[in-house]
């Protein structure tokens, strides 16, 4: 019955219709057209637009990440506070549907604003530091096995994406749960950031349970350097705890958003 | 009676250890403004929420159109349109891109029903503005068009006049009536506001502290034939009330030169002149009709919120 693509297109409109989108993403580029600039005018040119795309990426997924918790936060429990979850709900699809409908836009946002940093950062850097480069600035040898800078940057965007999605559907799960949008927020960015900033002391503690830690696992980039946070970490354990997490916490707010009664 | 729509059957909802809802039953047939009543607290949002499945039952069944809510809720909602206490809709957006919201969530809405139901609602003139630059009576405008866009079967609607104006209330009285009659769908609207029931509705139902009280039947044939409270004003009530009795009526004194009877129309007519030929002199006939309003004090006791 119906077309749930529809249902997704729904949830599209309410994301982008919305000026604080827009201005998120331009606070994206902008940055990234700050950072280039004041580097041309402080440094010169004689930087690879590879270094710079990577410092750029690096600094700035974490706003990435920032503004797609916003709105994950906001996903559900925008709907329970402003009372239009009533209305929605009250439609011929099942509650599940409904949800997936808000995630799926959700996770589409999240790499739309990925997508957004990648192409801004190489365009941007191309036109700052590429264009008519000095033939002696070479690009620099990042990762393992000495791969080229395009597909390094491609793999450190797959991996960071993956640690993206899981936090993303944390805040998804805490707005679903609390029903409150600044609640989600609070407490996503607290672990997001106040824990990650202890991550690399909890790390160095000797405890099994702490291989189990959401938070030691959520940075796969790590694996890209070869330098795994904990003795003996490889990045199929992380994927495999990071798995478990992400089942968990979809299997809680579906079955949460199911149960509820909608009192708002 | 064609069967009915919606079946209540021993409905209960309990929240920890309060009963709000208390085995409610309760059958809405097609082609009927049904309306219900209770004062504040009462349970009225609770069973409509219970309704359209935003709430769980702790007890009792509800099915709609043959389907139980709680079971197969996708098909059971399907003909339903409904207003949950206050029209929240998305602030954000225009009033036209909250409709095609609700019409994206329905097979079969065109773009030209949209247009038809704003055009009904009255909203043309405003419909692209942002939903947060509306006055509460065009947020209830627009309440009621997402409701009625899919042609639902059977209509809810939680207090629909609050913050209508009168001429609103007046269209919207109307049109429910209309819907009701000519579409034949099923129309349940609850209100504390007596009179304005009176005037939209079949039936009522009065609800208070979460159990049905009573079902009342407004209009239709037994209205016309219900026996009225007559008061005759006269110069000897005690002389009238006797020479009433020998024409087979009771009587009794209401006041100061007042007796009250009982009586329908073509009665009241036939007592005028006995009492005449008796010698009495009558200065005033007043039928009086129970007032909903009456009735609802009077199964309620007046009672307060509790
Ligand atoms: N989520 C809830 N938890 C506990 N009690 C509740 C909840 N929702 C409603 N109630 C109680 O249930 C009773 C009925 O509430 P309800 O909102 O159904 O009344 P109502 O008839 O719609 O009143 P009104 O005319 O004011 O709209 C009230 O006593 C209310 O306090
Ligand atoms: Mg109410």
């Amino acid at each position: 019955m119906g077309n749930f693509l529809q249902l997704v297109q729904n949830e599209n409109m309410k994301i982008y219709q919305r000026p604080r989108t827009w201005i998120m993403a331009g606070i994206l580029v902008a940055s990234v057209l700050l950072i280039s600039i004041l580097w041309v005018s402080v440094g010169g040119r004689d930087t690879s637009m590879w270094e710079v795309a990577f410092i750029e990426s690096s600094i700035l997924f974490l706003l990435v990440t920032i503004f797609t918790v916003v709105i994950a936060a906001g996903g559900v429990a925008e709907e329970f506070t402003s009372g239009t979850i009533k209305l929605l709900l009250i439609r011929p699809w099942s509650r599940s549907k409904i949800l997936l409908s808000k995630y799926i836009s959700i996770i589409m946002f999240a790499v739309m604003l990925a997508v957004l940093l990648f192409a801004s950062t190489i365009l941007v850097n191309w036109v700052c530091f590429g264009i008519n480069a000095s033939p002696e600035v070479q690009p620099p040898i990042r990762g393992l096995n000495g791969i080229s800078p395009v597909s390094y940057m491609l793999q450190y965007y797959a991996l960071t994406l993956v640690s993206l999605v899981v936090t993303v559907t944390l805040a998804f799960m805490l707005s679903t749960v609390f029903r409150s949008g600044g609640l989600a927020i609070g407490f996503s960015l607290f672990l997001l950031l106040g824990v990650n900033s202890f991550v690399a002391l909890i790390a160095m503690l000797e405890y099994k349970w702490i291989d189990y830690l959401l938070f030691i696992h959520l940075n796969l980039t790590q694996y890209l350097d070869g330098n795994p946070m904990r003795e003996g970490m490889t990045l199929g354990y992380s994927l495999g705890v990071l798995g478990i997490y992400y089942a968990v916490f979809v299997a809680l707010t579906w079955y949460i958003f199911n149960k509820r009664d909608v009192a708002a | 009676m064609d069967h009915p729509i919606v079946k209540l059957q021993n409905v209960t909802k309990r929240i920890g250890k309060r009963t709000i809802i208390d085995r409610l039953t309760l059958d809405l047939p097609l082609g009927e403004v049904f309306g219900f009543l209770g004062p504040n607290g009462s349970g009225k949002t609770t069973t409509i929420r219970m309704m359209v499945g935003l709430m769980s039952l702790t007890d009792g069944e509800i099915t709609i159109g043959g389907y139980s809510v709680t079971k197969q809720y996708e098909k059971a909602i399907r003909h339903v349109g409904a207003i949950v206490e206050n029209p929240e809709m998305y602030k954000y957006l225009t009033g036209y891109q909250n409709l095609i919201h609700y019409a994206r969530m329905i097979p079969g809405i065109t773009e030209h029903r949209v247009h038809e139901v704003v055009r009904l609602v009255g909203l043309e003139g405003r419909i692209h503005d942002k939903v947060k630059t509306y006055s509460l009576g065009m947020r209830q405008r627009l309440g009621v068009a997402q409701a009625i866009l899919h042609k639902p079967q059977l209509l809810i609607l939680d207090e629909p006049t609050n913050g209508l104006d009168p001429a609103g209330i007046r269209e919207l009285r109307d049109y429910l009536r209309q819907l009701s009659k000519d579409e034949g769908i099923a129309v349940f609207v609850s209100s504390h506001l007596l009179s304005e029931m009176e005037l939209m509705c079949d039936r009522v139902a009065i609800i208070q502290n979460g159990k049905l009280i009573d079902v009342r039947t407004i209009r239709g044939s037994q209205a016309e034939t219900e026996s009225l409270r007559v008061l005759i004003e006269v110069d000897r009530p005690q002389g009238a009330i006797e020479a009433l009795l020998t024409i087979g009526q009771s009587a009794v004194i209401d006041g100061d030169n007042l007796i009250a009877i009982e009586a329908d129309r073509e009665s009241t007519a036939a007592i005028n002149a006995a009492l005449v030929a008796a010698g009495i002199k009558v200065y005033g006939i007043r039928t009086h009709v129970k007032s909903l309003e009456d009735q609802f004090l009077e199964v309620t006791g007046g009672e307060r919120i509790g």
